[in-house]
């Protein structure tokens, strides 16, 4: 366990962070929203995901600043994102991430997105203010059963508590699809406090599953 | 184009991006207080708003939008700069 070093992400690890973002989203499945919603193959997807790091907005899921990374003899093994939702003023990171999309991809996609954007709606799920939000929780699977999800989560929320000790809870938006994740936020206390459904069946040509669930642990 | 025509050409971009027909824009109007002013609808508004007054938003420019007072300010500004 010791020859893993968990540290903050810095720019060098932005092409890794990409491939984090992009495992994640597609969650157990071969759909990633940012190529089926935005019309782009999945090579244009990458780039432009490190174009979105690269702007180094803070404040939510595609920012630097809201990662750690581990490393494995030299290497990056993991990425995991969390952030304080509205903290310090930050708008919503809904917002700040639309705001990203919008710049980065582009007019064409921004329109082939309004004519898909009523299938996605019923599991889009709003954030609260002033909790600490997990997203993305990548590890690589040669690493996966060593104990690293238990180092990485209370990193994670030491991190959040030092920065904000009034932190109530931490939330996580999952699909439902996602069986060892959850497994896994089960294990660290979390606990399902929502589900949210989409009975359009067109949605599994889009998103990784037709149920995401809200998951919450209270400190 | 005078802020009175933006503010009227916004409003009909808001009644159809936040499928509310009874939107009525006032400076301190924000997300908080559209139901449906999320982060898909935010992008879809961004696009129309560029489309309809064919500018560009700096990301820079995005990230200060605290408002649609602020919103409109960067539309005029960018109108007359054209």
């Amino acid at each position: 366990m010791s020859e893993y070093l968990i540290r903050k992400a810095k720019p060098s690890d932005i092409p890794f962070l990409a491939d984090v973002v992009i495992a994640s989203e597609k969650a157990m499945s071969d759909r990633l929203s940012f190529t089926t919603l935005f019309n782009k193959p999945e090579e244009e997807v990458k780039q432009l995901i490190i174009q979105m790091f690269e702007e180094e907005v803070d404040g939510c899921e595609l920012s630097l600043s809201s990662f750690i990374v581990t490393e494995f003899e030299g290497q990056p093994i993991s990425g995991s994102g969390a952030w304080i939702e509205g903290f310090n003023g930050n708008m919503p990171s809904g917002i700040l991430k639309s705001n990203l999309i919008s710049y980065t991809f582009g007019k064409e996609s921004i329109e082939y997105l309004k004519t898909k954007s009523h299938i996605v709606k019923d599991v889009m799920i709003d954030r609260e203010p002033m909790t600490l939000q997990l997203e993305y929780f990548h590890i690589k699977n040669e690493h996966l059963g060593k104990g690293l999800d238990d180092l990485l989560m209370k990193r994670i929320e030491e991190n959040a508590l030092a920065e904000y000790p009034e932190l109530k809870k931490v939330q996580c938006q999952i699909f439902k699809n996602s069986v060892f994740s959850i497994k896994i936020l089960l294990r660290h206390g979390f606990r399902i406090v929502g589900s949210y459904k989409s009975d359009n069946d067109d949605i599994f040509d889009y998103l990784p599953f037709n149920v995401k669930l809200l998951m919450e642990k209270e400190f | 184009m005078d802020r009175a025509l933006i503010t009227e050409k916004l409003t009909t971009i808001f009644r159809s991006v936040f499928n509310d027909q009874a939107i009525v824009l006032r400076d301190d109007l924000t997300a908080n207080d559209v139901a449906n002013w999320d982060s898909l609808s935010h992008m879809l508004m961004i696009g129309e708003a560029e489309k309809e007054f064919s500018v560009k938003f700096k990301l820079k420019e995005l990230g200060k939008l605290e408002d649609v007072k602020s919103l409109i300010d960067l539309l005029e500004q960018k109108i007359q700069s054209k």
